[in-house]
C-alpha cells in the first residue's frame, strides 16, 4: 500500500480543486445576473452583465424588455423574485440580440433606470402608478432612500440613458410629449465643414429653435435627447424617446458627403434590412390594420408585442414616411436648398423609436456655400419653422 | 514497509503540466462557444488560388459608383477573373470599389481603405471586413455613409447569386455606424433603388 503523507493529500486536494474550477470555467457561459427587491414605494430590478454590452430599454404593456445587442449567448440567472411589482425575468434570443424581459404584475408602472459602469449594473425602478400621490413633485423621488443605503448608488454625472419619468410632468398630466434630437454630441462631432463648423453644434441649435417653435405654439411638450454638448448613444436616443412614450420623434441633422458639389435638404425614415421572418410579421402588420394612420386594435397587440421588441419604428413606417412628406415639403418652401426628396434608409438611431420618426438632413456641410447658410441665425430659424409647419400639418391631419 | 516517495520537484512538475492541458482543454473548450462569425469563418476558408491552376477566364460585373449630379448608383463594368469561387469573385469587386472609377464618378470610399477579409456564409451573408480607415477617414454624413454601404452591398448582391445580403465588418469586428447614422449592425438587403435608372 502506497502511503500518501499529509503535503502530497494537500496538494492533490489543490489540484482536484484547480481542475474543476478550469473545467467549469471553461463551461460557463457568460452569466447575466438578475434580482429583484421592494423598497419603500417602489421595487428594484438590478441586472447585472458579465461585460459592458450597449442595450436598449423598451416598454410594452406589463413588460419591460432590455435588449442586448450582442451575437454572443449568455445564461440568465435570477434569483427568485418575490416582488409586489416585479412578476418574473425570462430571456429570448435570436440574430444579434439577446432580451431580458422584466414582466411586472401589472402595466400601471412607469420605470426610472440608471446604470452604475464600475459593476456593469443596471439599475431599474419600477414605480406603481396609482401609488403615486398626483400631487408629487419632480425631484421628491431623488429624496426617497432606500431601506439599504449602500445598494442606492449615484447615477453617474452626464449620464443621459433614459431620463427618469418624474423629469417629465408633462407626460403625467397628459401632455403628449415630441422628442428632438439634435444629432452627434461631445466628442462625436459629426460632420466637419470646410470652415471649420461642427454638425453637432448646428443640429443643437436648429433643434433648440424648434423647441422652442413647439413650446410656445403647440399644446406638446418637447423633451430633446441632449441639451447641451455632450454625448448620447444612438440607442439612448431611442430609449429616451420610447421612456417619454413620445408620439414623434424628429433627429437632426447636416448632411456631408465626398464632393463639395453635393447639396440640399432630404427627410428621412426607416427602411428594415427585413428577413423572412421579419418581412412575414410585417406583412401581418399591414394586412391587419389597414388604416395605419390610427392607433393599433388592441386584439392586434400581442402580434405587435413580438415585433416591437427588434423593430420597434417598423409598426410606424408609413406615419412616418407621411411625416416626412409634409416636413420635406415645408423645408422645400421655406428653406431654397435643392429638394433631394424623402428617401428609406436603415438608419441606427430610428431603428428602436416607437412611434413616428423621421430624420431631417437640413443642408450639406459638406458644401462651403450651404455650410455658410447652416451657421446662420436666419437659416437655422428657418429649418426649425419648417419643421415645425410640417407638425402642424402632420397633427391636423391626425385629428 | 517502505514508503515510496515522490519528491516535491516531481509533484510540481506534475501539477504544471497538468495545468498546462487543463488551460489548453479550456482554451479549446471556450472556442466552441465563440461568435458566429467566427464559424462562418472555419466554415468557408478563404482557397488560396496556387500557380499550377488552368488559367481563370474573364467574368464581367457591373460595380457601383457614386454620382452627386443625382446621389445615386451608376454601374461601371469591370473584367475580373472567374472563379473558383465566389469569394475569390467578390473579393476582387470590392478591390475594384475601393480603386475607384474610370468614368469620374465617386468611389464612397476613403482610397486608404483595404478589404480584410471576405467571406460567405451558407446562408448567403457576405461578410465584408474593411480596415479601419473606412472609420477614420470618412466624410461621416448620412449620403456619404448610404453611399458607402450600398456601393459595396448593390455591387455584390447584383452580381453574385449566392449573396444575398451584406454584412460590414471594421477590423474584424462588427460596428454599430461608419459615422453615427447607417446601422451596421444587421446584415444589409440591397437597395436597388438608389441605382440610376
Amino acid at each position: 500500500m502506497i502511503g500518501l503523507n499529509e503535503t502530497t493529500a494537500k496538494r492533490l486536494a489543490t489540484l482536484s480543486i484547480l481542475f474543476f474550477s478550469l473545467l467549469s470555467f471553461a463551461a460557463a457561459q457568460p452569466t447575466i445576473r438578475a434580482s429583484a427587491r421592494d423598497y419603500d414605494g417602489y421595487s428594484r430590478a438590478i441586472i447585472t452583465f458579465p461585460s459592458s454590452l450597449p442595450f436598449t430599454l423598451q416598454k410594452q404593456d406589463n413588460l419591460l424588455a432590455i435588449r442586448v445587442n450582442s451575437t454572443s449567448r449568455f445564461r440568465l440567472k435570477a434569483d427568485p423574485v418575490q416582488s409586489r411589482l416585479i412578476k418574473s425575468f425570462s430571456w429570448v434570443q435570436g440574430g444579434d440580440m439577446y432580451m431580458i424581459i422584466i414582466e411586472a404584475r401589472h402595466e400601471r408602472f412607469r420605470q426610472d433606470s440608471f446604470q452604475i459602469q464600475a459593476k456593469r449594473q443596471l439599475v431599474i425602478d419600477f414605480y406603481e402608478l396609482e401609488a403615486l400621490p398626483a400631487a408629487e413633485k419632480p425631484g421628491e423621488e431623488a429624496q426617497r432612500v432606500p431601506t439599504e443605503p449602500e445598494e442606492k448608488p449615484e447615477p453617474p454625472a452626464g449620464e443621459a440613458a433614459t431620463p427618469p419619468v418624474e423629469g417629465n410632468p408633462q407626460a403625467a398630466k397628459g401632455i403628449p410629449t415630441i422628442v428632438i434630437d439634435p444629432g452627434h454630441g461631445g466628442l462625436e462631432v459629426g460632420a466637419k465643414g470646410k470652415f471649420g463648423n461642427l454638425e453637432k453644434d448646428i443640429t443643437l441649435a436648429i433643434s433648440l429653435k424648434l423647441k422652442a417653435l413647439v413650446e410656445k405654439n403647440l399644446a406638446f411638450h418637447v423633451e430633446l435627447t441632449r441639451d447641451k454638448d455632450i454625448d448620447v448613444s444612438l440607442e439612448n436616443r431611442a430609449a429616451i424617446a420610447n421612456n417619454h412614450r413620445a408620439v414623434l420623434f424628429i433627429s437632426i441633422h447636416a448632411n456631408s458627403s465626398y464632393r463639395h458639389n453635393a447639396n440640399g435638404s432630404e427627410t428621412f425614415f426607416l427602411s428594415l434590412n427585413a428577413t423572412d421572418e421579419e418581412a412575414r410579421r410585417l406583412a401581418y402588420l399591414e394586412n391587419n390594420s389597414a388604416d395605419l394612420e390610427k392607433p393599433l386594435a388592441p386584439e392586434n397587440e400581442d402580434d405587435i408585442k413580438m415585433i416591437l421588441w427588434d423593430m420597434a419604428q417598423s409598426a410606424y413606417l408609413k406615419q412616418s414616411q407621411r411625416l416626412a412628406e409634409i416636413i420635406q415639403d415645408e423645408l422645400n418652401s421655406l428653406l431654397g436648398t435643392k429638394d433631394r426628396g424623402i428617401k428609406q434608409a436603415p438608419f441606427k438611431v430610428l431603428t428602436g423609436v416607437a412611434c413616428p420618426a423621421v430624420l431631417v438632413e437640413s443642408a450639406f456641410i459638406s458644401n462651403p456655400q450651404e455650410e455658410r447658410d447652416l451657421v446662420r441665425e436666419a437659416f437655422q430659424e428657418n429649418v426649425a419653422q419648417a419643421i415645425y409647419r410640417g407638425l402642424v400639418r402632420y397633427i391636423k391631419l391626425l385629428s | 514497509m517502505k514508503k515510496r516517495s515522490i519528491s516535491p520537484v516531481q509533484w510540481t512538475l506534475l501539477g504544471l503540466s497538468l495545468i498546462v492541458v487543463l488551460v489548453l482543454a479550456a482554451v479549446l473548450f471556450r472556442g466552441e462557444g465563440g461568435e458566429k462569425i467566427k464559424s462562418a469563418v472555419e466554415t468557408t476558408p478563404p482557397e488560396k488560388s496556387s500557380e499550377s491552376e488552368p488559367a481563370r477566364e474573364a467574368k464581367a460585373i457591373q460595380i457601383f459608383f457614386l454620382s452627386e449630379d443625382d446621389a445615386l448608383l451608376h454601374p461601371e463594368k469591370r473584367e475580373i477573373l472567374a472563379g473558383p469561387s465566389a469569394v475569390e469573385e467578390a473579393e476582387q469587386a470590392v478591390q475594384e470599389l475601393i480603386r475607384g472609377s474610370e468614368k469620374g464618378y465617386i468611389s464612397p470610399f476613403p482610397p486608404e481603405t483595404k478589404l480584410r477579409q471576405l467571406f460567405i456564409t451558407k446562408a448567403g451573408v457576405a461578410y465584408v471586413d474593411l480596415s479601419r480607415e473606412i472609420m477614420e477617414k470618412h466624410p461621416s454624413g448620412s449620403s456619404a455613409e448610404l453611399a458607402t454601404v450600398y456601393s459595396i452591398v448593390n455591387t455584390l448582391a447584383y452580381n453574385f447569386k449566392p449573396i444575398k445580403k451584406v454584412f460590414i465588418l471594421v477590423e474584424g469586428s462588427e460596428k454599430e455606424t461608419l459615422g453615427g447614422h447607417i446601422n451596421l449592425s444587421q446584415p444589409f438587403l440591397p437597395l436597388y433603388s438608389l441605382n440610376a435608372k
